[in-house]
């Protein structure tokens, strides 16, 4: 077959469409790598550099809160941390046997760091330990250039310089929980109310996924706000969530921590850095980083000196004391004790730890001054008076008979002197302290105007603007309070009980001590202030109110005599070791168990010889110095017996060191011009 | 140099060889070689180590010896080349059929007892090492279509239609086999050289432009029933990508290709410097080093580099194609332009996937691309290129199977 030995026609023709098929195709690729290259060059540039760019947050350094004087009660505090990666650093195990020979690593505490470093991206770091002692950082330190992908570097923790003295005043940080990281979106939305419904809607609400299509082409826009403002969330959520990942980020838990986070956090800003398509830095670019504002310092009006002073003068006694100044309102001492130490909250508590403090029967985690609500026993005396007085029913100068008894109907009241204290007048009943005065003008008085005094003296109500949590209003009760919560009608007997103090009347240490204020004040009520720096809370209303001088001073001399004169049943807390200016008060002795009648008739069991949980506590009021009034002082010495013997000399003592310490001296921060008074609607929630 | 033909059954016309003029025909010797077509090669080649070598520079990327392993491979296969281009082309002739069986034999051993990597069975294990019978499939089939048609033309008239069925059915074969591992990408490489073949071998214009429409009008039904899931959603994002669509894919295919078409374009005109680019060192791309190695190219070279390649390969193909011209003999010209053909549709396929044209389907830059098997193919398909040239004037045997 010689036939065909030279190239047919067909085929170069043929060939020759190839080639100009071909040509056209290279064309045509060639083309659109121009457009790509040459004419979207820009934009696509653009996007190549935004792959690379991350921005990484950078987390601000939370602000201190100070005392009083400047001095700081909670800190930031440098501490080295080791961690480790795990892509670097080879066999975990040889590792972390070479570090465990510095810093004390249990094995079970090795493998579940080698756990928690596989469950996690190779490149990241995974924590050994942190709160290194100086010794080990420098060791490690100087050991990590051999450790491969050993990381030991300074990180920045909470501390509280002055440990449990602050424990529920400052509360503490922790790391943010799936919870706190919901309230820390919904603050930084700064929703407005329809919003707020709207969320919640979506949160809780059934969607009706057809009644929504209605909607929208009825042109309801409705739908379309919900799904915009839940991207709104999703987006600042996953924000806040990155942040709060940060080693270094706390969220405040309880106390000023709390209510002035947003303050003391700052904003954060971002470090850009080079990222592979894994999300590994290659390299930061300092240009484009944006700043971190750190977080704002808060003032406390709080002395550290006399909160110190206060807590050693309970010694083991437990209790709280609440000092003020008369004038300000300033809050000089907030002290509740025993406490827990604020700073082994800060990198997590253990259970174990946790338990101790939740099962110890002195409820060290509870915040006795403004959560704790005790009867106040005797008191309450001069509420009663003032509403006596007020009422008109009885005069200054009436004489009613004590024979430490007082009967009603077929029930019989007893005065705290067994043997009476005879014929005693408004002045002696006060100093004396008789009961049986005291059951006779409340009957007079009647229920209902207590309460009204009670209430116009700060009782019933709470402050929320302090910059604490939590809070107990404690009860003033009245016929439509026991109604809505005894279903029971009001007895008379109650309203005696009320004159001394007892019964279903509960208050709170800061209760009384700006009811002690506003009677050293004249009358005028006392706003109680924390923040002397800080986020500006506005003040709930309350039925607060002036009352009458001359009825006030009435008062003023009672307490003074309670202290000071003959009778008085306080004789040993009224010396300040001042010379002539002494500190005014009232004794108060809450029962904590039902005295019963057949116990009065063989003679109470005396305190001293029941069990302590039994015991009464023990209470002091006053303010100082008695002429020119600063200072107000309340004192609570749970189960501590009697109130001239337990609480007054406490209430001496702390007293007295504030008047040597001068703790109401002018701060060291500016007070603010428009510091809010009673009434005003602030606007910053924190 | 003239040739006269004899009586040319269709058209009976003279014919001109244009590549007459070509200065050193005639030896048989290694002086006779198409040595500027060999230069080209080794550019191309060295191109492909080069950037290889800037790709083992990311982070943790390729392994550090890629570029060196890619090197000693086309070291190597230039030997075979030239070797294989000193063999005389009549036994590439008796061999084609024996080859063909002997890769399809392989084709269906892979069926049974290959490997499984990446999804898709193509590796045959023999011994220590590894290989793709697809790979050999690919000079294979044009050897046969070439020898095949060799023989047939002289027998019948070249528009006589049964000879095609059997080509179709050389075609059809392997293509089905390799589609079944599967291996969507050199499936259409395989058929789409094959028909080449055909269209040179002058089947009617009639016919081809009735397989045109039946092909265009299987699209849809070959989508539907003959595709696998993950097929189907390369080209569903080949749409998506075509119709500008959703940029904020980021873990499918369309994240590759989104971020080789940033990749690409933010090379600019001139790139951003050999070594330095950003989206490929950073591993914004994946399979950087072999597939989608133009990335590197385009990102690092600019435009300037990435079509200064695609002519070096337009050079490469058209002297293939004017080598199949100067052949005295069917087997020749059928086997050279057969072996451009699959090369162009590499290159196509390549380049318009990476750029965004054509779905992901997976074909290497030959040559470029880091990959053993793929660069022993293109070496032999060479070798056999430059055997034809060399030989352009042998006689093939006349008839038998073998």
């Amino acid at each position: 077959m010689a036939a065909d030995r030279r190239p047919s026609e067909v085929f170069v023709s043929r060939r020759n469409i190839l080639f100009g098929a071909g040509a056209l195709v290279w064309t045509g690729l060639l083309g659109r790598l121009a457009q790509l290259q040459l004419l979207d060059g820009e934009e696509l540039r653009e996007k190549a550099a935004d792959n690379e760019v991350r921005f990484d947050l950078d987390p601000p350094s939370r602000g201190r809160i100070l005392d009083r004087f400047g001095l700081p009660l909670a800190d930031h505090r440098q501490a080295g941390r080791i961690a480790i990666i795990r892509e670097q650093a080879g066999d975990m195990d040889t590792v972390l046997a070479e570090i465990s020979k510095t810093v004390d690593l249990s094995p079970e505490r090795r493998e579940a760091i080698t756990r928690r470093a596989r469950n996690q991206a190779a490149f990241l770091q995974t924590e050994v330990a942190r709160e290194l002692t100086y010794e080990e950082f420098a060791r490690l330190s100087i050991h990590a250039a051999q450790l491969p992908g050993v990381v030991v570097e300074i990180g920045d923790t909470r501390s509280y310089p002055r440990g449990r003295d602050f424990a529920h005043v400052l509360g503490y940080v922790a790391r943010a929980s799936q919870k706190d990281i919901n309230a820390l979106t919904l603050n930084a939305l700064d929703l407005t109310t329809a919003e707020r419904r709207l969320l919640d809607e979506i949160e809780y609400g059934e969607w009706d996924h057809h009644a929504a299509i209605d909607r929208a082409i009825r042109g309801d826009q409705t739908d379309i706000r919900r799904n915009q403002l839940a991207n709104r969330w999703s987006d600042v959520a996953s924000e806040v969530n990155r942040l709060y990942k940060h080693p270094d980020m706390r969220t405040g838990r309880s106390g000023v921590e709390a209510t002035c986070n947003s303050w003391l956090t700052g904003t954060r800003g971002a470090r850009a850095v080079v990222t592979n398509a894994a999300g590994r830095i290659i390299e930061r670019v300092p240009d484009a980083d944006r700043a971190t504002v750190p977080g704002k310092d808060v003032a406390l009006t709080i002395d550290s000196e006399l909160q110190r002073a206060a807590i050693n003068r309970f010694g083991d006694e437990t209790g709280a004391c609440v000092v003020i100044d008369v004038e300000s309102g300033d809050v000089l001492a907030l002290v509740s004790t025993p406490a827990f130490d604020p700073n082994d909250f800060v990198n997590g508590i253990s259970q174990a730890d946790y338990d101790l403090l939740r099962n110890n029967p002195d409820s060290p985690l509870y915040h006795k001054a403004f959560d704790g609500v005790y009867p106040p026993g005797s008191t309450f005396k001069m509420v009663v008076a003032t509403a006596a007085l007020e009422a008109g029913v009885v005069s200054p100068t009436e004489r009613i008979r004590c024979n430490g008894r007082y009967r009603l109907g077929r029930r019989t009241w007893s005065c705290w002197k067994k043997e009476g204290h005879g014929p005693v007048n408004l002045h002696e009943a006060l100093k004396g302290s008789c009961d049986t005065y005291f059951y006779e003008i409340s009957r007079r008085t009647g229920v209902d105007k207590i309460a009204d005094v009670a209430r116009r003296f700060g009782f019933g109500r709470s402050w929320s603007h302090l910059g604490l949590t939590g809070g107990a209003r404690g009860v003033v009760p009245d016929p439509a309070w026991k109604e809505a919560n005894r279903g029971e009608p009001w007895q008379q007997g109650e309203t005696l009980n009320y004159g001394i103090g007892q019964g279903f009347l509960t208050s709170t240490p800061l209760q009384l001590a700006t009811m002690t204020a506003q009677l050293a004040r004249g009358g005028r009520p006392s706003v109680p202030q924390m923040l002397g720096i800080g986020p500006q809370f506005s003040i709930e209303r309350g039925e607060e109110a002036t009352l009458d001088e001359e009825i006030i001073a009435m008062m003023q001399r009672g307490m003074y005599g309670v202290t000071s004169e003959g009778g008085g049943t306080a004789l040993r807390s009224g010396d300040l070791g001042l010379g002539g200016p002494r500190m005014a008060g009232k004794t108060g002795t809450a029962q904590v168990r039902y005295i019963s009648q057949a116990e009065r008739r063989s003679g109470v069991i005396k305190n001293e010889d029941l069990e302590r949980r039994l015991r009464d506590h023990a209470l002091f009021v006053g303010y100082a110095p008695h002429d020119d009034p600063k200072l107000a002082i309340s004192v609570i010495v749970e189960h501590g017996g009697s109130g001239s013997r337990a609480a007054g000399p406490v209430a001496r003592d702390i007293m007295a060191e504030a008047l040597r310490l001068d703790s109401r001296r002018e701060p060291s921060w500016q007070r603010l011009a428009g510091r809010p008074s009673l009434g005003d609607a602030g606007s910053d929630r924190g | 140099m003239t040739y006269i033909h004899d009586a040319e059954r269709q058209s009976g016309r003279r014919y001109a060889n244009t590549q007459a003029s070509m200065s050193f025909m005639g030896s048989s010797g290694l002086g006779g070689l198409s040595w500027g077509l060999v230069a080209l090669l080794t550019m191309t080649a060295l191109i492909g180590t080069a950037m290889l070598y800037s790709t083992t520079q990311a982070g943790s990327g390729a392994e550090a010896d890629l570029w060196q392993r890619h090197l000693t491979r086309f070291g190597i296969g230039l030997v075979a080349m030239i070797s294989l281009a000193l063999v005389p082309l009549p036994i590439w002739f008796r061999l084609s059929y024996i080859v063909y069986f002997g890769a399809l034999v392989l084709l269906v051993a892979v069926e049974f007892a290959g490997s499984v990597r990446g999804g898709a069975q193509r590796w045959l294990e023999i011994g220590p090492i590894a290989i793709q019978p697809s790979e050999p499939m690919k000079v294979a089939l044009t050897l046969a279509l070439a020898r095949y048609y060799h023989s047939a033309l002289a027998k019948v008239p070249t528009d006589a239609v049964r000879h095609h069925l059997v080509a179709a059915m050389i075609i059809l074969v392997p293509a089905a086999l390799i589609f079944m591992q599967p291996d969507f990408g050199t499936t259409l490489a395989l058929v789409a050289s094959g028909g080449v073949i055909v269209f040179l071998s002058g089947l009617r214009k009639e016919i081809i432009g009735a397989f045109a429409l039946l092909g265009i009008v299987s699209v849809p039904l070959i989508y539907t029933f003959v595709l696998a899931d993950y097929q189907k959603e390369r080209v569903d994002t080949f749409i998506t990508q075509l119709s500008g669509g959703d940029e904020s894919q980021s873990l499918s295919e369309g994240y590759q290709i989104e971020q080789a078409r940033i990749a690409i374009g933010s090379g600019g005109l001139t790139g951003k410097g050999y070594m330095q680019g950003t989206q490929t060192k950073l591993e914004y791309i994946p399979e950087q080093h072999t597939d989608f190695i133009l990335t590197v190219i385009a990102e690092e070279l600019g435009f300037v580099g990435a079509a200064g390649l695609m002519l070096i390969w337009a050079a490469i193909l058209v002297w293939c194609l004017l080598i199949a011209g100067r052949c005295s003999e069917r087997f020749g010209r059928f086997a050279a332009a057969g072996v451009a053909a699959t090369l162009g549709f590499y290159i196509v396929f390549n380049v318009g996937m990476v750029i965004g044209l054509l779905p992901v389907v997976g074909v290497p830059m030959p040559l470029v691309s880091y990959g053993g098997t793929a660069m022993m193919t293109i070496m032999v398909a060479f070798g056999l290129i430059l055997s034809a040239d060399l030989h352009r004037d042998s006689r093939m045997p006349e008839g038998g199977l073998l």
